[in-house]
């Protein structure tokens, strides 16, 4: 039996109320956020101009996706940036004759006509170029996760808050239509009371090409690519793409995806702004080549008042629950992860938790009964975001929710590095009892491109 | 496992015994430390990796709480590999091993490096993260002595440790990086 459609409420910039701000109806006016309503807020009919920062992988399909929204008259965009020339010049031609283009994002921070900032950039970048954004001004859109260290997520919560920007963190889970159903599901107790989350997800995968270091190909800046980073020699197994599987960048999967799964958990259980107790992390990594991050992995955090326990487990297809559609139902396109929720009276799956979520029927065919609790339901991630801005509510995926779910990850990969079980302290923000650890919660960057 | 069945295992042909031995290297501890080094610089990809894996397990090992007896020693081979003698790759490497589990007895070791062109910013950002008055000092005399090409490096480490420099400014939003792509480019098919 297919789900029944649900109006998804969507919100639209050119408003018909536009006579009162002198706006003719069907005449979008491009302005600057500063122009116009309240200081550093977009009116609600202004146009966004917006501008892109890394404009690959993720960044091409935000970038496609803006383009349509520009098409809609929602946004402008401004300009593109990539350190990689092939990859900018690809960005031009989508993203049309009207906008700039550069190499080093810092132009585009600079420009007062830019209002918004999407950064797609490898995760390294993710922290210094949102606090930078900030202090410019600029609203943004990051893709997750939010940061690689604990010191980078505080960071960026603390220039978000003191330029008051709205910030949407990619975990675009939260904003699928059937993440809307499970929260409501789960949040009116039809499972009872949830004390475990159990993450599941296949293995990372391990280099099998690996190859000596060797000078950039002439299109990429690779100072610029690498940025914060140490510096390393150039190795064709660093990237595009598959600085995923480093860990000092891209983390592996429980980064990568954990940052995912987790935020739908987090969010679920009703635990953005808490953390855990204790993360303990065991796993396997690759025997050869330059990728480090974790194969097969188990993560357990505990989280205390209340008591509940969410796990991330890392293990090949066979160890991870069926998927549940039938024929006539939408495939679930991603199967391979989700987690499973542990209540007192039954346990409810989801899959995915990115770009797709799949909840189970139950969930989906659920009916609230009289005085059931409402939860908050996603216009869409980045129709959430534009919201943010006109208005200064807060996002679905804002920045302190992220970060949070961000320092699971960066917590179970410590853990795993160290080989030992760690100690969080949520209202310190830190690790404690191990003078390492806690070092490693901060990591120095290369000049100029620091925090 | 002793440092001679360590290295014998780091340079085996086989991924997976290498694998076995560096993952198992942590024990093996100060003694490890030297002929691993030697390793990194091994013409074997995988047997440098190898190695480098075990140096960095080593480290962990012994960073853990209450295993300052054995940090110790290991703390005085990583000094000693600082040394002139020793490649650039092999330094920068135990530079930022120093900077997660070091206290006070390497700062001038360190401090010494920032004088180095090709180690520079790896001792200043090892100094910046050992905690403590000696590392803020030796910042403080780096910038001193510094060429005017680094400075602003060392006050950028300086401000992360909480202290301000007056007059020296915060080039981080600088835009340096010019494209050649122009705008309304078409990617050629």
């Amino acid at each position: 039996m297919r789900r029944k459609d649900r109006k998804v409420p969507r919100r639209t910039f050119l408003k018909n109320a536009g006579a009162a701000a002198g706006v003719a109806i069907g005449f979008p006016r491009i302005v600057g956020s500063r122009v116009l309503a309240a200081p550093g807020r977009a009116g609600a009919n202004d146009r966004l101009i917006m501008a892109h920062i890394g404009v690959g992988g993720m960044g091409g399909h935000h970038l496609r996706d803006m383009v349509a929204r520009m098409k809609q008259g929602q946004v402008q965009i401004a300009a593109v940036c990539d350190v990689d020339e092939n990859r900018l010049r690809a960005a031009s031609e989508t993203a049309g004759p009207q906008a700039d283009v550069y190499r080093d994002y810092r132009y585009i921070l600079e420009r007062k006509d830019i209002d918004a900032v999407v950064i797609a950039t490898p995760d390294h970048w993710h922290a210094v170029q949102t606090v930078h954004a900030a202090e410019c001004g600029k609203h943004v859109y990051v893709e997750k996760p939010a940061c690689c260290t604990i010191e980078e997520g505080k960071a960026m919560v603390a220039a978000a808050r003191k330029n008051r920007i709205s910030v949407q963190v990619g975990s675009q889970g939260r904003s699928q239509p059937e993440a809307y159903l499970a929260y409501r599901y789960l949040a009116n107790g039809a499972i009872g009371h949830i004390d475990k989350v159990t993450c599941f997800h296949y293995p990372s995968p391990v280099d099998k090409k690996p190859v000596p270091d060797s000078n950039p190909p002439p299109e990429l800046d690779w100072d610029l690519w690498l940025g914060p980073l140490r510096w390393r020699p150039y190795n064709k197994r660093y990237c595009h793409g598959t600085f995923r599987w480093i860990m000092e960048s891209g983390g592996g999967e429980i980064r990568d995806r954990g940052a995912h799964v987790m935020s739908c958990a987090m969010w679920w259980m009703g635990a953005d702004g808490t953390g855990p107790v204790t993360v303990e992390a065991t796993g396997t990594v690759p025997t050869r080549g330059l990728w480090d991050s974790a194969v097969e992995m188990d993560v357990t955090y505990s989280f205390k008042n209340p008591d509940w326990v969410l796990t991330w487990n890392q293990h090949p297809d066979n160890a991870v629950p069926a998927e549940e559609r039938k024929e006539g139902e939408d495939k679930i396109i991603r199967p391979g992860y989700g987690a499973v929720y542990h209540g007192s009276k039954g346990t409810f799956t989801h899959w995915g938790g990115d770009g797709g979520t799949w909840a189970e029927r139950k969930a989906r065919e659920w009916v609230p009964p009289p005085g059931a609790k409402d939860v908050y339901e996603s216009p869409g991630h980045k129709e959430d975001w534009f919201e943010g801005i006109k208005t200064g509510k807060k996002t679905i995926m804002n920045i302190e929710a992220a970060v949070g779910v961000a320092n699971l990850c960066i917590l179970g990969n410590l853990s795993l590095i160290l080989g030992r079980k760690l100690e969080w302290d949520q209202a310190k923000q830190a690790i404690v009892g191990d003078e390492q650890a806690h070092r490693m919660m901060g990591r120095p960057q290369r000049h100029p491109y620091h925090l | 496992m002793n440092t001679q069945d360590l290295i014998a295992r780091i340079k085996d042909n086989d991924d997976k015994v290498r694998a076995d031995a560096w993952l198992s290297a942590g024990p093996v501890g100060a003694p490890a430390v030297k002929p691993l080094a030697e390793v990194m610089a091994n013409g074997n990809l995988e047997v440098a990796r190898a190695a480098k894996h075990a140096l960095w397990k080593i480290v962990r090992h012994v960073g853990r709480p209450g295993a300052d007896a054995e940090k110790k020693p290991v703390l005085a081979e990583l000094i000693a590999l600082c040394g002139d003698d020793q490649p650039t790759a092999v330094r920068r490497e135990v530079l930022w091993m120093l900077s997660e589990i070091s206290g006070d007895e390497s700062i001038d070791t360190v401090a010494g490096l920032l004088s180095n062109d090709e180690l520079r910013e790896d001792a200043r950002m090892t100094l910046q993260r050992i905690p403590g008055d000696k590392s803020l000092a030796a910042l403080q005399a780096g910038l001193a002595a510094a060429p005017t090409d680094f400075k602003l490096n060392i006050v950028q480490s300086l401000r992360q440790r909480g202290v301000k420099v007056p007059g020296a400014p915060c080039r981080k939003l600088v835009p340096t990086k010019k494209t050649k792509v122009r705008k309304g480019a078409r990617v050629d098919t």
